[in-house]
């Protein structure tokens, strides 16, 4: 069946998380770049890294998979549990890591007053 | 490179690192001069000892061999003294004995600052020298070489002043690129060539030649180019053109500097690389093989023609004796770039002949200096009359750089005329040999206006130079005539010398060049007449009359001495003929 | 060799757990963080060279598997679990990683930030770069290398100013989106083979796993052409370039340099980037080999392409810079990018055996010669910031008379970095130099000869300044008497502060100094250690050194 479709159509019709995993890593990636604003930034972050958790989390997607505890004398097909265990820890790194910037951006507020980096650059040239 | 019967020996470690302990020991009474400067003479004549006692042997036919492990993959850093080096190391550390002399009386004269640091690089200037004279392999020369370049680099900056730093920087950029890149990947080069084509990675003199004639076999042009990138890289220490512009700007170094190292020490080290490239390295058969030898002979005659002219139109006296340098370490570089046997001979015998009559020279300049503080050739007119020792050894000295026979010059010079008329390729050889006589009178050309200024002349009365007062095509007046000099219609300065209105140095000069042209010169009155003991002080006369002595006896019986033998028998091991010697 | 097998384990945990202790000490004493970081430092260094004798005793590789040999390589099979493996070339660069963080404890007695916090971040990072590595498993590294990442972060925003915390949030946001994309690389990996453990991927990639017959493993041979593979090269390379820094990755670096304590800069400069290449030289060498740069020529001479305009942009970067901090940082940038070269030399598909032993041989030297390199610079411009307010170029004017043996030690380190022998900064390049002319790159052989000159562009300034030119304010006449004792006649220059240099501080950089002149003449010995990695790539094998 799926050789019958063109592969642009497939891939939207059976692949789209990891279409729309492209975009997501794209657009956290241009908010740190084109956003003035520090917070953005960060927040463009957390986006391009849960775009990677997305492409992790649909990679693992087995059809019919059961959960990964399996009990004695189990059959069927199960879902392996290391992908998940991946993006558990990823999680948790962007989460350790969203922290500390965000430490650092209150630091950077009381030094400057602002958030924009614009705003940052002008007060450091006048240092 | 050493033929059979090496014997393990540590004299060759001893002769480099004597003079580091030397330095270490210097450093450490700086707060005595006289002791300090006994330190010097003693780490000196220590070192001769040292590399005078392996001569013996080394004609004989044993070398001495140190090696202290494996340095890198495949390669063993290891000392060996054979005839080449040791002509080298020999010459070298007899020469710092003096300098060490003429070096403490300088200093002290002058009241220098620094002079801790000075004999301290100084002596460590010397070790890095024997060091590179004693290399078994390339790498251990390139190691030396560029120790040398970092230790000589506080002697060159040692003015402080911003002239002195640019020379530096320039020294730095000329001596690095020669040294650290050409010399390197030239090295890298050869060690992968006899690891692809002969076998056996190796980069000891002697072993390469194999290999190196199946990579030229495999691949002619890379062959050459490899030979091309070691023989700049050496010959930018050796100044030959075009890398040589760092020598005249090296001259702010202080006299002593110029005279052991940028006329002994250093630059012979890169003449003594080519040779060790050529003779050892590539072997002779090989370089003629490849044909580059007379491509590095042309490019040598062009480089000391060159040189000669333009050291015609210098009017400070050691920028002239700077490109007098660049010329005549070029005559080395084409006498063993012919690959004759004579060629050979009189080429290495010209690093000691040449080594002992430029150090005159130098020592005089500097002795010139000390006491008058005049730096240019056209304030020298009737110094005769205050320096007569000074002045009489300048003149056997540039006689000797003519080819004057009777001084060192002359042995030398014969042999390399022998040397290119044998040449196989007739028509080239006489090139060259027509190069030597005309380079010869253009030495006289630059040298004898100053020895002819000193003695014949009077201050006040001196003739005009249009050699070096002349713009290049000539002016509408000239300025040659008894009567008072006329302004210049563009309104020069008023009546003086001819050189403070039309300086002669191309390069308008930093600033202190330009003070110089009015408080050198000769006192008001003119100069006073001094006896030969009384000129100056004998740490300075002393190691010009030796040095000038020795250019003579070089010249006169040149066998005595143990170079010319040592040169013979460099020759005769890489050519593999005898020769009779020609002279003494 | 049981014992030995839980020490990889003990030299990643002891310092995680180490760092905690000084918090957990604050309601004892606010001060009291430096005495325990020392304390585990030295334990640490202690395994670490207990490890190392086990390892070079005869090249062998000693694995720690997390969970037991049950959980994590069940039946023999494919690993499952994570795996820590010293080997000859890890247990090289662990032993550097000991080395420099206790000594960089010297020089932050008197120099460094003193809170408890402080040294806890300190430890954490150094059980970072033990766990990137000791690590076998390519995830495992991503972890540590955000561990890293967190702990350098919060250092560098140490420093004085505010400027250090928007250096700090730079860093933070380039890293972390350069450890992203790593973690999109191995995951795009994870995809098409199914494994995460360096040894089983590369046999993987190479067709030649040994489990999983009638399944698609046993059928698909190399899969060094497909598109996914080919891709996650890129991504992980473009990662652990962010972490290196490599032109033009390497924006965040001079920036976190130059505002972070001096003692943090110290640190990270010697290791925090190392880590990185080495990780990189480690995945392309034994997880990739060069057997899939010879499928795909173009990605080995785009990587050789970038690290080439590293090293040139790199110096001619630094020989711009007026503050020496910034100088030294896109000093970093250029042999970095020498490093890398080697790398890619090693794997370029016209290097030939002789051409890989050599490079690989100038990559790893040249990789622990930087450390010490760098780390007695750092030391010694801190030292400076802190005697004698001098930070930039300028202001260094004439301070050999007054500091003779930190301005030594420049001169020494300086020229090493230009590559003059003995000094060990020319046993790399000689290597670098003798592997890319082996392999006939020309490009490459022309920049590696030339780094000597460009090294020499901003070496030459700062030795210029501080030997040859005065100091704007009179000093005390030093002529003829050179002080050989920086602790006598301290000098007033410009700024006031005359703290004299501690014992710490001008041990650190004299002893860096002496260290790389010493290791200059020990290349034999280096070269032999390593010799199980140059057989590993050779022989194609992704296990370095004997199984213990």
């Amino acid at each position: 069946m799926i050789d019958l479709l063109p592969l642009q159509v497939d891939v939207l019709a059976n692949r789209y998380s990891y279409v729309v995993f492209a975009i997501v890593l794209a657009l956290g990636l241009y908010m740190i770049i084109a956003s003035p604003n520090l917070v953005k930034q960060v927040i463009g972050l957390n986006l391009f890294q849960t775009a990677v958790f997305l492409f992790f989390v649909s990679s693992a997607y087995v059809v019919n998979g059961q959960i990964p505890v399996i009990p004695k004398d189990a059959t069927g097909t199960f879902v392996s549990p290391l992908p998940q265990v991946i993006v558990l820890t990823a999680i948790v790194v962007g989460v350790a890591m969203t922290a500390v910037a965000l430490a650092l951006i209150v630091r950077i507020y009381d030094a400057y007053g602002s958030l924009r980096e614009d705003a940052i650059r002008e007060v450091r040239a006048d240092d | 490179m050493l033929e059979t019967g090496a014997v393990a020996d540590p004299r060759p470690l001893a002769a480099v690192l004597v003079p580091v302990v030397g330095a270490v020991l210097i450093v450490s009474s700086y707060r005595r001069p006289a002791l300090r400067e006994a330190w010097s003479v003693l780490a000196a004549v220590t070192q001769f000892g040292i590399v005078a006692s392996m001569i013996p042997g080394v004609l004989g036919g044993t070398g001495y061999r140190w090696s202290m492990g494996e340095f890198v993959f495949g390669i063993e850093f290891a000392l060996q003294a054979d005839a080449l080096g040791l002509l080298f190391a020999g010459l070298a550390s007899f020469l710092w004995i003096f300098t060490a002399f003429y070096a403490a009386g300088y200093m002290r004269e002058l009241e220098e600052h620094g002079q801790t640091r000075f004999f301290a690089a100084f002596a460590g200037a010397l070790a890095a020298a024997v060091g590179v004279a004693m290399a078994e392999n390339l790498l251990v020369t390139f190691v030396f070489f560029e120790l040398l370049t970092v230790v000589t680099y506080p002697l060159v900056a040692h003015d402080e002043t911003a002239e002195a730093r640019a020379a530096a920087r320039k020294y730095f950029a000329y001596l690095f690129l020669g040294g650290g890149v050409l010399v390197l990947g030239g090295t890298a080069a050869v060690y992968w060539a006899t690891a692809t084509y002969g076998g056996a990675p190796t980069v000891t003199f002697g072993a390469t030649a194999s290999g190196l004639e199946a990579f030229f076999a495999a691949d002619p042009w890379l062959a050459r180019l490899v030979f091309g990138a070691l023989a700049l890289g050496f010959g930018a220490k050796a100044a030959i053109m075009p890398l040589h512009s760092w020598l005249p700007d090296a001259m702010v170094a202080p006299t002593p500097v110029s005279g052991l190292l940028h006329a002994v020490a250093v630059v012979k080290t890169g003449a003594f690389g080519v040779s060790r490239v050529l003779l050892d390295v590539y072997g002779p058969a090989l370089a003629a093989a490849m044909d580059v030898n007379l491509a590095l002979a042309a490019l040598a005659a062009v480089s000391f023609l060159a040189a000669s002219v333009i050291a015609l139109r210098k009017d400070h006296l050691k920028r002239r004796l700077a490109y007098s340098t660049a010329s005549q370490l070029s005559y080395i570089i084409m006498g063993v770039a012919l690959l004759t046997p004579y060629g050979i001979v009189g080429g290495l015998l010209h690093i000691p002949a040449h080594a002992f009559m430029k150090l005159t020279l130098f020592f005089a300049a500097g002795a010139i200096h000390v006491e008058t503080h005049t730096d240019h050739i056209s304030e020298l007119a009737g110094i005769g009359k205050r320096m007569p020792l000074t002045m009489s050894a300048f003149t056997i000295a540039a006689a000797g750089m003519a080819g004057i026979p009777l001084v060192a010059g002359f042995v030398s010079k014969f042999y390399m005329l022998v040397g290119a008329v044998t040449l196989e390729a007739q028509l080239a050889g006489l090139a060259f040999a027509a190069a030597l006589l005309v380079s010869g009178v253009l030495n006289i050309v630059y040298f004898w206006p100053i020895v002819y200024a000193a003695f014949f002349e009077t201050a006040g009365d001196a003739d005009a130079k249009p050699l070096i007062e002349s713009p290049f095509g000539g002016r509408e007046r000239t300025t040659a005539s008894d009567s008072p000099v006329q302004p210049i219609a563009d309104g020069g300065e008023d009546a003086g010398y001819a050189v403070d209105r039309a300086p002669s140095d191309a390069e308008v000069p930093y600033g202190g060049d330009a003070d110089h042209a009015h408080h050198g010169g000769p006192p008001p009155g003119g100069w006073e007449r001094r006896q030969p003991w009384s000129e100056s002080t004998w740490l300075m006369t002393m190691p010009i009359a030796v040095v000038a002595l020795g250019a003579l006896a070089l010249g006169i019986v040149p066998g005595s001495i143990a170079a010319l033998d040592l040169a013979i028998e460099v020759a005769e091991s890489r050519v593999g003929e005898a020769l009779s010697g020609v002279i003494g | 060799m049981t014992d030995l097998a839980t020490l990889p384990a003990l030299l990643v945990v002891l310092p995680i757990l180490a760092a905690a202790l000084p918090i957990a000490a604050t309601i004892i004493n606010r001060r009291v963080g430096w005495s325990v970081a020392a304390l585990a430092l030295a334990v640490e260094a202690g395994l670490t060279a207990w490890l190392a004798s086990g390892v070079y005793a005869d090249g062998q590789r000693i694995v720690h598997r997390l969970g037991g040999t049950e959980l994590a390589r069940p039946d023999g099979g494919y690993a499952v679990g994570i795996e820590l493996v010293a080997d000859p070339l890890s247990t090289l660069v662990a032993g550097t990683i000991a080395t420099v963080s206790l000594v960089v404890l010297a020089y932050a007695r008197q120099a460094g930030p003193r809170g408890n916090g402080f040294y806890a971040g300190y430890l954490l990072l150094t059980g970072g770069l033990m766990g990137v590595v000791l690590t076998g498993d390519l995830f495992n590294l991503f972890v540590f290398l955000e561990i890293t990442g967190i702990a350098t972060y919060a250092l560098v925003a140490t420093g004085d100013r505010p400027q250090a915390a928007v250096a700090a949030l730079k860093y933070l946001l380039i890293g972390t989106v350069g450890a992203s994309m790593y973690l999109l690389g191995v995951g795009y990996l994870y995809v098409r083979t199914g494994t995460l453990n360096m040894v089983d991927l590369a046999r993987v990639l190479a067709g030649t796993a040994t489990w999983g017959e009638g399944t698609w493993l046993a059928e698909a041979g190399a899969l060094y052409a497909e598109p996914l593979v080919i891709a996650s090269v890129a991504f992980i390379t473009a990662g652990l370039g962010v972490k290196a820094a490599l032109f033009p990755l390497h924006v965040w670096q001079p920036d976190a340099y130059q505002e972070a304590p001096d003692t943090v800069t110290i640190y990270i400069s010697a290791l925090v980037s190392t880590a990185a290449a080495y990780a990189l030289l480690r995945i392309f060498l034994i997880v990739f080999t060069p057997a899939f740069f010879a499928e795909t020529p173009v990605a080995a001479n785009a990587f050789l392409v970038f690290s080439v305009t590293s090293v040139v942009a790199g110096s001619l970067l630094a020989a711009a810079q007026r503050n020496v901090k910034r100088l030294f940082a896109y000093s970093s940038v250029a042999h970095f990018g020498l490093i890398l070269t080697a790398v890619g030399v090693a794997v370029h598909p016209a290097a030939g055996p002789t051409a890989t032993r050599f490079a690989i041989y100038g990559a790893v030297i040249h990789l622990v010669a930087h450390a010490i390199m760098k780390a007695g610079l750092f030391a010694a411009a801190g030292s400076f910031a802190a005697g004698v307010g001098a930070r930039t170029v300028a202001s260094y004017a004439g301070l050999a008379r007054v500091r003779p043996v930190i301005a030594g030690s420049i001169a020494v380190l300086g020229f090493g970095l230009v590559g003059v022998p003995p000094v060990i900064g020319f046993l790399g390049k000689w290597y670098i130099a003798l592997g890319a002319i082996s392999a006939g790159l020309w490009p490459v052989i022309a920049v590696v000869l030339a780094s000597t000159l460009l090294s020499l562009l901003y070496v030459a300034r700062i030795l210029e300044k501080l030997y040859f030119d005065r100091a704007e304010t009179p000093e005390v006449d030093q002529k003829d008497h050179p002080a050989t004792d920086p602790t006598d006649s301290a000098v007033a220059a410009d700024g006031g502060r005359t703290a004299l240099p501690s014992l710490g501080m001008v041990a650190l950089v004299a002893g860096a100094a002496l260290l790389a002149v010493a290791s200059g003449f020990a290349g034999a010995e280096v070269t032999t250690a390593i010799d199980p990695l140059v057989e590993a790539v050779l022989a194609g094998s992704p296990e370095v050194g004997t199984n213990a």
